[in-house]
């Protein structure tokens, strides 16, 4: 396809995606929904976790913020939504800044289960503010608005896969690679490593914290422990590892794919369904641990040997 | 005389008990060659990771084109314009050949943004120079041990260093493939940067540098021309022990 070609079609795909509301029901509306903001999250856990390779378990902190930045600025300074979301986004830039200096100096395991503590530990400190309201959480004002909040989600979505576009292409970005391929090699090539984590965390986690500012008051209803969910940060790792990490459209094509599949797993066979869910990450583990668009890239090449080569070259 | 590239001044550098470095003080001019031999242990790495910033040292100084670096951290030292390669070798493994150079032509001492595009035609060159070519677009993890070394070379010198730290870049490697790697170390000093080059192959050294440098339990035992370096008889002992000296 030429470049040409591709514009046009990314272009033709976002105003089909965007003239949705439209045509689907509620149901489908609201589901929509939710899988943009999902594909949002993974596409914001794609930079700091697939570019950079940092495992990052500290970006449901980022969505917590974002939700709590939003509440917080409307229901108990009656700003406006606008001003919430920047207000999250914000408090998110903070958060990578302070803690992302000491955090990303560990590496590997050691940073992911740092993350891990710092997501438990936000669960605990917003439980116990009085302006968050503490355990209870914070009612937001009713928008009842569904084509809005999915236009939006669609809005944020395409944002940050142009910006995880970007980053494939640019200097910044073959920086954010050669730390993740060796660290200390990229050190002595001259790459200013800290500022760049620092960096791409931080980017990461504008996109969770927008995403949970609009969770938020589509929900209309926050409380510590579903804000600071680290399922939702699970989910990120695992549509953004299935669709292809470090590549432009795996992440949202992994969130859709997932999302879909345990839609109407949970539908269909609503008490097994995880159990099916389980089933189908094995799977995709063993036969496709590149993810999706590594399937797509070398399919074509290799045929059903592919699936049988990562088998043997993974060793599973 | 003209300030020297890398001034030395009083190095040391220890780790707990053990004095890796010991009072090391050497100077390398712009364009020369200064080869650092020694046993096994002699605190050559630490010497290369102190210059190259990826240690810090205990006491002394070091100057790079006359200006103190000795608390740099090991990007701007790069940027400054002091190259290395690694004793065990740290490719990007997961990108092609080219991109491994590429990362070298886009950040090392190139001040302005360049598009990746550029640098990637850069890197082209580099790996014609380095007789890489062919492997261009293989996975980095895919190259057989020579073809690695030169990558590791090809790497540093995309940077455009002013100076080049080689930390043992012939261990490993057959007689006809040490031949082949001088060969590509001479091109790469024919560009006019200065080289320090640790190697354990005394054939190699002898052949390419100008001044040998011997350290000895971190300590610099004797410094001068390769030949009378290397006949002294505290250099043999080093090596040899008591006995053979």
């Amino acid at each position: 396809m030429t470049p040409k070609l591709k514009v046009a079609l990314a272009v033709a795909v976002t105003c089909a995606l965007a003239s949705l509301p439209w045509l689907a029901s509620a149901t489908i509306l609201q589901f929509s929904i939710s899988t943009l903001l999902l594909a949002t999250l993974a596409q914001g856990w794609n930079i700091i976790g697939g570019y950079t390779g940092y495992a990052s378990f500290g970006n449901s902190v980022f969505f917590g913020l974002g939700s709590y930045g939003t509440a917080i600025a409307m229901v108990q300074w009656h700003l406006p939504f606008g001003v919430g979301l920047v207000f999250g986004a914000v408090l998110a830039v903070v958060f990578a800044l302070v803690l992302g200096i000491p955090v990303l100096r560990l590496r590997g395991h050691y940073f992911a289960i740092a993350t891990l503590a710092l997501s438990q530990v936000m669960t605990a400190i917003v439980s116990n503010l009085e302006i968050a309201g503490r355990n209870t959480g914070l009612v937001l004002p009713l928008l009842n608005g569904d084509p809005l909040f999915y236009e939006l989600s669609l809005a944020l979505l395409v944002l940050a896969t142009l910006t995880v576009f970007w980053i494939a292409h640019s200097r910044f970005g073959f920086g954010l690679i050669a730390i993740r391929e060796n660290e200390d090699a990229a050190a002595s090539m001259g790459i200013n490593t800290t500022l760049y984590k620092v960096l791409a965390f931080a980017i990461s986690g504008i996109f969770s914290a927008l995403a949970g500012g609009i969770h938020a008051y589509w929900i209309t209803f926050i409380d510590p422990v579903s804000a600071f969910d680290l399922s939702l940060n699970v989910k990120m790792i695992i549509m953004t590892v299935f669709g292809g990490p470090a590549s432009i459209l795996g992440p949202v094509v992994g969130a859709f794919v997932l999302s879909g599949i345990s839609e109407i797993l949970s539908s269909a066979i609503s008490s097994v369904a995880s159990l099916f869910f389980g089933a189908v990450i094995i799977v995709a583990v063993v036969f496709m641990p590149r993810g999706l668009a590594d399937v797509l890239r070398r399919f074509r090449k290799t045929g059903w040997r592919y699936f049988s080569e990562n088998v043997k070259k993974y060793r599973l | 005389m003209s300030t020297p590239l890398l001034e030395i001044r009083g190095l040391s550098k220890r780790f707990g008990g053990l004095v890796a470095v010991d009072d090391v003080n050497f100077c390398i001019a712009p364009g020369e060659t200064l080869g650092l031999i020694g046993p096994n242990g002699a605190g050559k790495t630490t010497l290369i990771n102190l210059i190259s910033g990826s240690v810090t040292p205990t006491t002394g100084e070091i100057l790079f084109e006359g200006r103190s670096i000795t608390s740099a951290s090991a990007f701007r030292r790069a940027r400054q314009g002091i190259g290395r390669t690694f004793q065990i070798m740290k490719p990007f493994p997961g990108l092609s050949v080219l991109d491994n150079v590429a990362v070298g032509a886009l950040f090392g001492t190139s001040t302005t943004a360049k598009a990746l595009r550029v640098a990637r035609e850069e890197a082209r060159e580099w790996l014609e120079l380095m007789d890489l070519s062919r492997h261009a677009d293989q996975r980095a993890d895919e190259l057989g041990g020579p073809d690695r070394k030169r990558l590791e070379l090809a790497k540093a010198i995309a940077m455009k260093p002013k100076l080049l730290l080689l930390d043992e870049v012939m261990a490993g490697l057959n007689h006809v493939e040490i031949d082949d790697v001088i060969e590509a170390i001479r091109k790469v000093r024919s560009t006019g940067i200065s080289v320090l080059v640790i190697e354990h192959v005394i054939k190699a050294v002898q052949s390419l540098a100008d001044r040998l440098l011997v350290l000895h339990h971190g300590k610099q035992i004797i410094e001068g021309a390769p030949d009378a370096v290397l006949a002294d008889p505290r250099v043999i002992e080093a090596y040899l022990g008591r006995r053979r000296a």
